[in-house]
């Protein structure tokens, strides 16, 4: 059944890799690649919200996004002003495990531009007026964001998987920690969670190799301070609320969000590739058996999908879609229903043969964009991936067998330990909720 | 086969990376229509298939509202050759993907595949176009998932309810007036002799046009696009759509009444064609009103204000009168008359004065870049310079843009913005938190 792929594929074109290491520990990540005059620039710092304090949530994105709202004695306008003028983007923010300042600019702007990132990432200040606005509009956000139900989803279902473990503080944060937070605490994150030796910085287009080394010695080669090593991530038990339905009741809605979450693997597990493979026959592409079950054959959702989110010390799984108030049960059989078949019985191989295609024949449209180069390169690094990881990427995926598939599947995939998260009208849920497990009914001003 | 010639038209000089791909472009036409835009370039070995075909929302009537776009997902379930659900299996089985979406003018469907798919990928695509099969079981089931994709994007989704609503406030006569995705009970009541008649009228090979983008060999794909295509019989014109809509005669408001944290508004003109020359000048204001943190809009409501989480403005070219729409997200307990006061006051500014040199030129560096990032992917310039020739005429006149925005003026701007947006044609939609079940939490 396995097509000799590898041979008819066509060669990735991969561009030079530079990498250089200033006095003070930054690893330069620089690939020169035209022919449009831009550049994408990515410092990722290793000081993400797993590890804010307790009380805490939030800061590390706060603080992140304050960076160019005042910065060495110049303005947020002023600073706004030199950005916007050149047709640049700068900003910082926060995900699970790194801090990120990114910069998308012309390339004939880059030096100006990098110079300001520079002072935004070693001067901020901290204005107290723009921390308290921007307080008074973080927690706005929070408080919108009550109304998008597929928000509410993600936050009930954060909740119930990680519980305190810190994968779950949400990198916004949460009313509570927001509203407690001073500058001297944004100041502390600064001063103690962000350092050059955990740190790289990623330049990607139209750029002289030479000329931006000589750049980012006199701009970040001053840079000092944080810690040397990288906080460890505690391990995860699983979901916290697993054989649990959480139901988020907006009586309003006449559809209904519909997540279910179990734990997955870490990034750069073993079984990767057969993961992968079997996800996108389960629940990756258009011809998913999710979609082809829930979409095509019932006309339940239009969307229907899984997928692994993995990070450095845990992982989880997910299959999410949606469909109007009296389906949720059919739609819970088919899907629950579907994960068990992969799990018992594994992908046939024409499936797998199919999307080992489709994974690898699009690979290389992944690596089109500067900003995506710097991503693939920037989670080689982060995740400690092997360094041909890129290059070798569509031949790894080619060697998947739908035995593999099948194995990973049999082992990885839940079987009574999952969480379900239904966002709609409870009084046509709980009925039906009770066939899946303990139901618990939360308001969405709970989850603010 | 005929190369293109950029130099023929009253020669602009592009900026090298836009000249570039302005000389890489190859066109054509079939005997029987069909236009080709061959876009060839190895930087990855994939490659992207567009196919825009010049009907949307605006071709439709009331009654059948929504059909362009149950139309679009019925071009997925099955023609002769491949049947139903063969569509995204032979193309995934090929290494490829495949989208589409439905406007208010357009159909544009899409894949992006490894290069050595790119006959299969013709094949697929003439199949549909040549043969489409609209079988009763698949309309029925398609039906609920269009009826759920409402759902989803409408019927509990403010921005989409607000949205519809401004629409209808806009547009008296126009077909601009209904959604893309169709009032629900016409979705509910379209027939299968609605599909096949729509079939036949709009997706004939004279109405649509063809973009490759990628790593292919271009004289190979010329001749399987003639050997896959050429049988496809042209179809009789389409027929055209009037533009009734009259003159408005005074500010028009509209409410939505649903359960929210906060307010929101959304204000609308109507604004030129989209290839009308006043479309540029507005394409500027709306850059220097809303785009990065600096612009007007986004200092005054969010910085100084501070009445609003995010403000947006959408100024989206369309082939008759589109509409210039500022969004509006209010903070909780937020006043959307203080809001509304706030924008009106920052629009008088530049009906009086204009904008700055500076802010003029910050808005033209900003469309440039805009524009230039478009360009960076395969899929990308096959839509940027699609979208530019629909809209446009010529996709020359898209790689243009950047020196067509150098010549606009603070003068122009500001008689702009004094035609199009007055405080008298101005159209209001308002959401206004319900205090119902949702509020006792």
């Amino acid at each position: 059944m396995t097509r000799a792929v590898t041979s008819k594929l066509r060669p990735l074109k991969l561009p030079q890799h530079e990498r250089r290491r200033l006095g003070n520990g930054l690893q330069l990540h620089l690939v020169p690649r035209g022919p449009l005059p831009l550049v994408a620039v990515r410092l990722v710092m290793r000081g993400g919200s797993v590890w804010d304090p307790t009380g805490r949530a939030g800061v590390a994105d706060f603080a992140s996004r304050l960076f160019r709202r005042g910065a060495g004695g110049r303005t947020a306008d002023d600073i706004s002003e030199a950005v916007d003028f050149v047709g640049a983007a700068l900003g910082g923010y926060a995900n699970e495990e790194n801090v990120v300042l990114s910069l998308s600019a012309p390339s004939k702007h880059l030096e100006a531009m990098l110079e300001l990132m520079g002072v935004v990432l070693q001067h901020p200040d901290f204005p107290s007026d723009e921390i308290e606005s921007a307080r008074r509009r973080t927690l706005a956000q929070l408080q919108n964001e009550l109304d998008d139900p597929g928000t509410l989803a993600e936050r009930a279902w954060a909740r119930a998987m990680w519980g305190n473990h810190p994968y779950g503080h949400e990198t916004l944060g949460q009313r509570r920690s927001i509203e407690a937070l001073t500058r001297d605490d944004l100041i502390e994150f600064h001063r103690t969670r962000l350092s050059p030796t955990l740190s790289h910085l990623y330049v990607v287009g139209d750029i002289d190799v030479d000329r931006v080394t000589t750049v980012a010695d006199r701009i970040f080669g001053s840079w000092k301070g944080g810690p040397e090593f990288a906080p460890h991530v505690p391990d995860w038990s699983g979901p916290k609320d697993a054989g649990h339905v959480i139901i988020v009741d907006k009586p309003e809605q006449t559809q209904v969000q519909v997540r279910i979450g179990a734990a997955g693997v870490k990034r750069g597990h073993v079984d990767h590739f057969p993961l992968i493979v079997m996800n996108a026959v389960l629940g990756g592409g258009f011809t998913s058996r999710l979609i082809s079950e829930i979409r095509v054959k019932r006309g339940l959702s239009y969307g229907a999908s899984s997928s692994f989110d993995m990070m450095s010390g845990a992982g989880t799984f997910l299959v999410s879609s949606f469909t109007k108030t009296k389906s949720v049960g059919t739609l819970l059989d088919v899907a629950l229903g579907e994960v068990k078949k992969m799990r018992t019985k594994g992908p046939t191989p024409v499936e797998v043969d199919t999307m080992k295609r489709y994974i690898s024949g699009l690979y290389p449209a992944r690596l089109e964009t500067n900003e995506a180069v710097a991503g693939a390169i920037a989670d080689v690094q982060h995740y400690g991936l092997p360094e041909d990881w890129i290059s070798g990427y569509r031949d790894r995926v080619n060697a998947v067998t739908a035995k593999d598939a099948a194995a990973a599947a049999a082992k990885h995939l839940f079987t009574d330990q999952r969480v379900i998260v239904l966002v709609g009208d409870a009084r046509g849920l709980t009925q039906i909720a009770g066939k899946y497990g303990l139901v618990t009914v939360a308001k969405p001003a709970d989850l603010e | 086969m005929p190369k293109s010639s950029p130099r023929t038209k009253a020669a602009v000089k592009l900026p090298p990376a836009l000249a570039a791909i302005a000389d890489s472009v190859i066109e054509t036409k079939l005997p029987n229509g069909l236009r080709i835009r061959l876009l060839p370039n190895d930087a990855v070995p994939t490659c992207s298939f567009y196919t825009f075909f010049k009907v949307g929302a605006r071709n439709e009537r009331p009654g059948i509202t929504g059909i362009s776009h149950l139309f679009e997902h019925m071009m997925f379930n099955g023609a002769k050759k491949y049947g139903p659900g063969m569509f995204d299996k032979v193309l995934e089985s090929n290494g490829g993907s495949s989208n589409a979406y439905t406007s208010n003018d357009l159909t544009v469907y899409y894949e992006d595949f490894m290069a050595e798919a790119l006959e299969k990928v013709i094949d697929l695509e003439s199949d549909r176009m040549r043969s489409l099969a609209v079988t009763p079981k698949m309309l029925a089931s398609e039906r609920q998932v269009v009826i759920e994709e409402r759902r989803l994007r409408v019927d509990n989704e403010i921005a989409g309810m607000m949205d519809e609503e401004l629409g209808a406030l806009v547009y008296k006569a126009h077909p601009y007036r209904w959604p893309v995705i169709g009032w629900m009970r016409d979705i509910e009541n379209i027939t299968r002799d609605d599909c096949l008649d729509y079939f036949r009228t709009f997706y004939a090979p004279n109405n649509a046009t063809i973009y490759v983008s990628g790593d292919f060999d271009p004289k190979q794909a010329l001749a399987l696009i003639k050997k896959y295509y050429g049988a496809i019989k042209a179809g009789p014109p389409v027929p055209p759509v009037l533009d009734a809509e009259p003159e408005q005669k005074g500010e028009r408001r509209a409410q939505v009444h649903h359960p929210a944290q906060a307010p929101s508004l959304m204000i609308a003109w109507r604004g030129p064609k989209g290839d009308h020359p006043d479309t540029l000048a507005l394409d500027v204001v709306q850059y220097a009103l809303s785009v990065g943190q600096s612009s007007r809009f986004h200092k005054r409501l969010v910085h100084e204000l501070e009445v609003a989480v995010g403000v947006s403005v959408d100024w989206t070219w369309r082939f008759d009168p589109g509409s210039f729409t500022i969004g509006l997200e209010l903070k909780p307990g937020g006043d959307p008359l203080k809001a509304e006061a706030a924008l009106a006051e920052e629009l008088e500014k530049v009906a009086e004065d204009g904008l700055s040199a500076r802010e003029l030129e910050k808005a033209k560096n900003n469309l440039a870049a805009t524009l230039t990032r478009e360009l960076a992917t395969n899929s990308g310039r096959a839509h940027a310079l699609g979208t530019y020739e629909m809209m446009l005429g010529d996709w020359r006149k898209g790689l243009a843009l950047p020196s067509a925005y150098e010549s606009i003026t603070s003068v122009q701007v500001k008689e702009a913005v004094r035609k199009y947006l007055s405080p008298s044609k101005k159209n209001v939609v308002t959401l206004v938190p319900e205090t119902g079940l949702e509020a006792a939490a």
